[in-house]
């Protein structure tokens, strides 16, 4: 008996292993989301909490603003992931092929921006791109532009500041596929009499699509949902899902409107996330793009 | 067509390091090529060259009368069989080895008829839609090669390609590639640094040494019963080497080697100087003259007992036996404390004379059996 318990813990050791990281887990992340579901139908007043259930929480947001909110922050998070992605993949691949002995050295440049706080990127950007900034000034000394551009609280700049913090989520996980490549497999495609371009897309991106894949989504659910860089390099002029959420938390009597708009895009945002797994996956059965 | 393949004064260096400094070599078309070297001799390098993974620093390489030095890996006639094979994993048997005709955008009908043919080839038609982990060693190499030759190339190289298999597969593999060099009639060029290896399968071999020069090209059996280098006679198969000078007595040339005495040697075969290729003959063989004498193993015959009819004789004594199952291997020490290998066939389960340790010996061999070699 003794001799099968022991056994049996052995067996069980990862189990064991797990256990403080789920209990964490439940108690900080399926408990909070259990209260915010429950709240999404609470019916309540000022008065007080708790007065039935209601699904007029989701209903207000069926309506035309939200859903164009909804649309822009997954336009927004996907053109960031996109970028990321095109950016990313050249930067991790300069990294493990090109690289040499400066490799250590560019991979530290890659993360320093994880030592500094997240709010001091963004108001770095302030710098760059201020109608004083570092960008106008580089535009007019080159005589492209006369007058100073408006650059800060733009669609643009929001999507240009949101590349850039995003970047090292989609450069590490690639950077860690890339390096683990086999060479030796674009050299004999190459052999074969494959093109650089064709060795690449037959290649090189479906074996390393699994990194493409969680760098993509490193950055597109994240992003989906980033409110403080509009806030801050965006203006007031364009709401995001997470801006939407933000405002309704914190406000008095919109807390249960909050958590239906939570609860509603954070739905959506599985399906759509399933269906870009699809589309990714595609492309590594196909083995060409 | 199928044409040859020549290095004109090629250099390549990494670096500081220099591999290959000025390096010529003439591989015939339609032949089977072995490039033996030890580990780090530049075999590999040439072969890159060769296929166009690597750039030369100086020198040209032609492919027929056709300079292909600067001629694209895509664009030439040229395929590898690589040293793990470089399988395509997310790829199966069919399409690895459909690879090449695919983004030809050959038509599907084609591709299917022309892969399964060359699936027969290498006894894998029934494996043509299985994963690639999902194959043995023997396999993969197999789809390599399949996916190697689809391509009708010129040249095929061979980078060691069956240095992860077994002693037993790889026999078989050798044979198998020998017949089917046989078959497509490509030049094959066959780097290994098994002796073994290059022995079997080779029409033509040529021996690098460590400093990436060429020691030696000849046929397997040139290059073994008659090394122009000591580095030749030790690095392909094992041999004695005894030094001397040479003397000659009544018209026969004998080495005259200190403690052991006379030995008769052999001087009317025209004798190459190591490391340079110019035929010298026998002229440099003077009275005087300070030389090495090789003798392989298997050409000495060993008793207890003093016999006739050999041009030499030494006396020595078994130090150690060491049982290889068709042959044994007997180390002797000889009166000037060198040591002297001799192999014997096993011929008999119970040979009329028995040596053991410490037993005194004589060795005999014929002296056309020894190879003079430049000191």
């Amino acid at each position: 008996m003794k001799e099968y318990l022991r056994k049996a813990l052995r067996r069980e050791t990862p189990f064991f292993v797990g256990i403080p990281a789920f209990i964490w887990l439940v108690l900080y992340f399926y408990v909070p989301l259990t209260f915010i579901v429950l709240l999404s139908f609470l019916l309540h007043d000022s008065a007080s909490l708790l007065q039935g259930l209601t699904i007029t929480h989701y209903l207000s947001f069926l309506t035309y603003p939200y859903v164009w909110i909804f649309l822009r922050s997954l336009f927004f998070a996907f053109t960031v992931s996109c970028a990321c992605l095109c950016i990313g993949y050249s930067l991790a691949y300069f990294l493990a092929f090109k690289a040499g002995r400066f490799k250590t050295f560019f991979l530290f440049l890659v993360i320093i921006p994880f030592f500094t706080n997240f709010l001091l990127h963004i108001y770095a950007w302030f710098f760059v791109l201020e109608r004083n900034g570092f960008l106008n000034n580089l535009l007019q000394f080159l005589g492209i532009i006369k007058e100073p551009l408006h650059f800060l609280n733009t669609a643009g700049a929001t999507l240009v500041v949101m590349v850039y913090c995003y970047l090292p989520f989609m450069v590490l996980p690639l950077y860690s596929i890339l390096e683990k490549f086999d060479r030796k497999l674009i050299e004999s495609s190459l052999d074969l009499g494959a093109t650089a371009w064709q060795t690449f897309t037959r290649i090189t991106i479906p074996l390393t699509i699994s990194g493409i894949q969680s760098g993509f989504f490193l950055v597109f659910i994240p992003a989906f949902g980033e409110f403080v860089i509009p806030g801050l390099v965006g203006g007031d002029k364009s709401l995001f899902v997470g801006t939407v959420i933000s405002t309704s938390m914190l406000g008095a009597h919109t807390m249960a409107d909050g958590a239906a708009f939570t609860v509603l895009t954070g739905v959506l945002l599985v399906v759509v996330a399933a269906l870009l797994l699809c589309v990714i996956r595609s492309f590594e059965r196909k083995g060409n793009v | 067509m199928i044409r040859s393949i020549q290095l004109k004064n090629v250099k390549k260096s990494y670096g500081d390091e220099s591999i290959l400094d000025g390096l010529s070599l003439t591989i015939p078309s339609g032949k089977f090529f072995a490039l033996l070297g030890p580990s780090g001799c530049g075999k590999t390098t040439i072969l890159r060259l060769i296929g166009g993974f690597e750039t030369v620093d100086a020198g040209t390489i032609y492919l027929g009368d056709e300079d292909i030095t600067d001629k694209p890996i895509n664009k030439r006639r040229i395929n590898t069989v690589f040293q793990n094979y470089a399988l395509f994993p997310h790829m199966n048997v069919f399409d690895n080895v459909a690879y090449s005709q695919t983004i030809k955008k050959v038509d599907p009908a084609t591709i299917k008829e022309k892969v399964f043919k060359i699936l027969k080839t290498v006894h894998l038609e029934s494996h043509a839609y299985k994963a690639i982990n999902q194959l043995s060693g023997g396999q993969q190499q197999r789809v390599a090669l399949a996916r190697a030759i689809i391509n009708e190339p010129e040249v095929l190289l061979l980078d060691e390609p069956l240095a992860a298999l077994d002693f037993k597969l790889r026999e078989k593999m050798l044979i198998e590639l020998v017949d089917l060099q046989e078959k497509l009639g490509t030049t094959f060029i066959y780097v290994t640094h098994d002796q073994f290896e290059a022995l079997t399968v080779a029409d033509q071999m040529a021996i690098m040494n460590y400093d990436g020069e060429i020691e030696q090209i000849g046929t397997p059996k040139e290059i073994y019963e008659f090394p122009n280098s000591s580095f030749v006679a030790k690095f392909v198969g094992s041999t004695n080497i005894l030094q001397g000078i040479i003397n000659s007595l009544n018209g026969a040339s004998y080495m005259d080697s200190g403690d052991l005495g006379n030995i008769l040697i052999d001087i009317s075969r025209p004798v190459t100087l190591s490391g340079r290729s110019q035929s010298n003959g026998p002229e440099w063989l003077k009275d005087g003259q300070e030389i090495l004498l090789s003798i392989r193993p298997e050409k000495i015959l060993i008793s207890k007992k003093p016999r006739e009819g050999f041009s030499n004789m030494l006396k020595g004594m078994v130090e150690s036996i060491v049982y290889h199952g068709r042959s044994t291997q007997y180390n002797i020490r000889l009166l000037n404390n060198d040591k002297l290998q001799v192999f014997e066939q096993n011929e008999e389960h119970f040979p009329q004379e028995v040596i053991d340790y410490d037993d005194e010996v004589f060795v005999y061999w014929q002296k056309e059996n020894a190879v003079v070699l430049e000191r």
